[in-house]
């Protein structure tokens, strides 16, 4: 009976992994940005989110962690064979745009929080740059897996805080479990905010990346049960660190009437003299290691991603003549964000929740798509979708296509009044 | 035969409107389909998309006119498409999907297939020159619809062509019914050298990975396998069943298939083991039995043996029979009756001596060995001290039980960078 149990957990140790670091990189500046002014703003009052999004998550990455391990190929290839060239290619341009928005935040992110220690923008960022570059380019998969790995658990950084800022406790789990009275709903910005805090947990690069990762690492059919745990645990993880934010920032910043935030440093400078400086410190900690980690994740995903599903050669373990574009776009989008973010004056703050935006517009695309592969018999075999899973992904594709569609006109009207 | 330079491309002449010989419109181009096997590269038909369904014509029998319209010259060869014909349809099956370059020694995706229309008997017959896996396929792809189709060619054709001739595209079939009436068995892919259809298998998919694996030859498949890389060679086995894997294992050398039996969960090797001859069985069932990283898991039983007393020509009838690869044999070892290692003659020497000279007389004064239980890092030492070629491996006893080749040390060497 122990060595049954033994075998199980060795073997879920050994494919885990690319769910878990992929729900971790969701949190990333732009995530925790948006979960920071949850709570700011609102208290404890929009906590019952948290469970439904989990869900919606574990359904989403499901989907696409078993089409990796029953088909052996990417989700953009899978685009490529089965919708064609044009269709792929479209979705490829819109990838790269949303993507780059993305990596804005994630550099805006590092400058925000090594700002907190008095590091200037323009030596903070530049030097990450080089590293997050030389990270991916030099590393090889299974040490920088494990790097990340590590850099997952340091989330903890943001339980501790919650923690340490003594919330009420039986307010905030009441808070999760009950939906919030009619009266909340009426309170200006609240609908907004549900929004922006559901588009921000599911992004379509996510998906592309996740079955890429699962691919990469090779998992067979006999061992899916174990990655399933792995998507599973990795959505749990990151949605109750998000909860953590959310409570922090409620305990400190709401209970003392500090409603706004502008930038996700200011989250932690004002929680210095509420909760204490390890709160303080914490906090920065775990916003450098959410902007860090994301920083070297998503700009070479988006360029496997591309090279992938357009046909060029890709991969860091060919040197730059045998894979030119792959290597050229990688660096692209790593020296245009640090350019950008160095822009005296830049606008991040905004510039993060569009970026959220467009996140928002492609995802119902990729979502549609997805359903549409995962249900063909012959691609999936026994395991097309249930009848039952089907229902829930379509309704979850639904309601997130109408939660975007009201982000996007949010933004616009928005930026038309100003 | 007259060649037009600039072909028609499948991207171009897909949906193309085709017309009865009194210009009404017939239906419109769907697909083409193209032989395979004997009569690769041989357009079978164009297929048509009518009202009254899908049907099939001869590329003979239909002409092209100068407005970009195709026109039938008659409709009596126009037949109903039946699901069982052994042609392959170039937009369903080989637009956008892998493919193998023989020639490049890679995978690649198809963009774009280039046509070409020949003269035959009197008749314009059609053909597949090459398939295109650059920049102007995916051009014209990208541009399609909008603009008129003559302006997207030509805009295309500035941008690099990457094309493959057809002579060199494998076709890779994941069904195996399907392959066996499409008669592809990738006689070219087999011709390559094992190490690069390894990097080719490398590439794919995994159904596409055990269709190309099942197709080739148990030799080919053998050799190809032992150049897989170990993670890889694991899944490979992992998908297919074990009377297979048995026929190819057979043909491994057999250090090569204990180190791959080993990787395997005990129930998996033993069931493949049952399914093996029983004498390659037993070869790989004393190698499993050395730890992995010791000289014995390192070695292979394959190697030339004679007796002290033999001669040269003895010797050369000694490499005549054997059953290994002759390629990677460098010296002759020399055993007495107890099997005992007496001596070592290298290859080059035994060249150049006379049939009658005894081989005890061309031996190495001092030879190396080393013993079966030695550590992988001290055989790496010997061959770097005596700049070997190989190393015979003898047991406690003095007995030569293996030979352990430079490129098997190379393979631990590199693992280790």
């Amino acid at each position: 009976m122990l060595k049954r149990w033994r075998t199980r957990i060795f073997l879920f140790l050994a494919v885990l992994g690319p769910g878990f670091i992929t729900a971790n990189v969701d949190n990333d500046p732009n995530g925790i940005l948006t979960y920071s002014q949850s709570g700011a703003q609102f208290g404890y009052s929009l906590l019952w989110t948290i469970i439904p999004i989990t869900l919606a998550l574990i359904i989403v990455q499901e989907m696409c962690a078993r089409m990796g391990v029953v088909t052996g190929k990417g989700l953009s290839d899978l685009i490529r064979e089965e919708f064609g060239l044009r269709i792929t290619f479209i979705i490829m341009v819109l990838l790269v745009i949303v993507n780059f928005g993305n990596v804005i935040g994630e550099f805006a992110g590092i400058a925000g929080s090594l700002q907190l220690f008095h590091l200037s923008k323009y030596i903070s960022v530049p030097i990450c740059a080089v590293l997050v570059w030389l990270l991916a380019v030099r590393g090889d998969y299974k040490t920088v897996e494990k790097i990340f790995l590590t850099a997952s658990v340091f989330y903890i950084a943001y339980i501790i805080t919650g923690v340490l800022s003594e919330p009420s406790w039986h307010t905030a789990i009441v808070a999760t479990i009950k939906l919030p009275p009619r009266a909340s709903w009426g309170q200006q910005g609240y609908v907004f905010m549900v929004v922006s805090v559901i588009g921000t947990t599911i992004a379509p690069w996510m998906q592309f990346y996740l079955q890429s990762s699962i691919v990469e690492k090779g998992v067979s059919i006999r061992k899916y049960a174990a990655t399933r745990l792995d998507v599973i645990v990795g959505s749990i993880f990151t949605d109750v660190v998000a909860w953590f934010i959310i409570v922090a920032c409620a305990a400190t910043l709401w209970a003392h009437g500090m409603g706004n935030i502008a930038m996700p440093a200011d989250a932690a400078e004002a929680m210095k003299p509420l909760a204490g400086s390890y709160a303080f410190l914490l906090f920065a900690f775990g916003l450098f290691n959410a902007s860090f980690f994301a920083a070297s994740v998503l700009p070479l995903s988006t360029a496997y991603t591309v090279c992938e599903g357009l046909g060029f050669e890709s991969g860091v373990d060919k040197n730059f003549k045998q894979a030119p574009f792959f290597y050229w776009l990688y660096t692209l989008l790593i020296a245009g964000g640090v350019a950008v973010v160095l822009i005296p004056d830049f606008p991040l703050v905004q510039f993060s929740i569009f970026s959220q935006a467009l996140n928002g517009i492609l995802l119902p695309i990729v979502i549609v798509f997805m359903l549409l592969l995962i249900n063909r018999k012959d691609l999936m075999g026994t395991h097309v979708n249930s009848h039952w899973f089907n229902a829930a992904a379509w309704l979850t594709a639904v309601i997130v296509t109408i939660l975007s569609g009201i982000l996007m006109f949010q933004q616009i009207a928005n930026a038309w009044k100003h | 035969m007259n060649e037009k330079r600039n072909g028609p491309s499948l991207t171009l002449l897909l949906g193309t409107p085709v017309t009865e010989p009194h210009g009404s419109l017939f239906g419109r181009l769907k697909d083409i389909a193209v032989a395979t096997g004997a009569d690769a590269g041989k357009i079978a038909g164009l297929v048509l998309k009518t009202k009254k369904g899908l049907k099939l014509v001869p590329a003979t029998e239909v002409m092209s006119t100068p407005s970009g319209v195709l026109e039938l010259r008659s409709t009596e060869m126009v037949q109903p498409l039946r699901n069982d014909e052994n042609f392959i349809l170039l937009k369903q099956d080989l637009l956008d999907r892998q493919i193998i370059d023989v020639h490049g020694r890679k995978v690649v995706r198809v963009n774009d297939v280039d046509l070409q229309w020949f003269s035959r008997d009197e008749k314009q017959d059609l053909r597949v020159r090459e398939v295109e896996v650059g920049l102007r396929g995916a051009v014209r792809r990208l541009l399609l619809g909008t603009m008129p189709r003559h302006v997207v060619d030509r805009v295309a054709r500035q941008f690099p062509a990457r094309v493959i001739p057809w002579e060199f595209v494998d076709v890779i079939e994941v069904d195996p019914a399907r392959r066996v009436k499409l008669k592809i068995e990738h006689e070219r892919l087999a011709q390559l050298h094992p190490s690069d259809i390894a990097d080719i298998l490398e590439e794919l998919a995994p159904a596409e990975r055990g269709a190309i694996l099942t197709a080739l030859d148990e030799e080919v498949a053998a050799e190809t396998l032992e150049e897989v890389e170990p993670k890889l060679q694991k899944a490979m086995v992992e998908s297919l069943d074990s009377e297979t894997i048995a026929g190819i294992v057979e043909e491994m050398d057999p250090g090569a298939a204990a180190d791959l039996l080993a990787e395997l969960p005990e129930e998996r090797s033993e069931a493949i083991l049952e399914e093996m001859h029983p004498e390659e069985r037993q070869e790989v069932e004393d190698l499993l039995e050395f730890r992995e990283d010791s000289a014995a898991g390192r070695m292979t039983p394959a190697f030339v043996q004679v007796s002290v007393e033999a001669t040269v020509a003895d010797g050369v009838e000694a490499l005549r029979a054997f059953e290994g690869d002759p390629e990677t044999i460098t010296e002759v070892y020399l055993v007495d009756e107890r099997k005992i290692l007496k001596g070592v003659v290298p290859l080059g020497r035994m060249i150049l001596a006379k049939p009658e000279t005894r081989l005890e007389v061309l031996t190495e004064s001092r030879f190396i060995s080393c013993q079966a239980d030695a550590h992988q890092n001290s055989v790496a030492e010997l061959f770097d001290k005596y700049n070997l070629r190989a190393l015979p491996v003898v047991n406690e006893d003095g007995r030569l039980v293996g030979i352990i080749e430079a490129d098997h040390v190379i393979a631990f060497l590199r693992d280790k960078i």
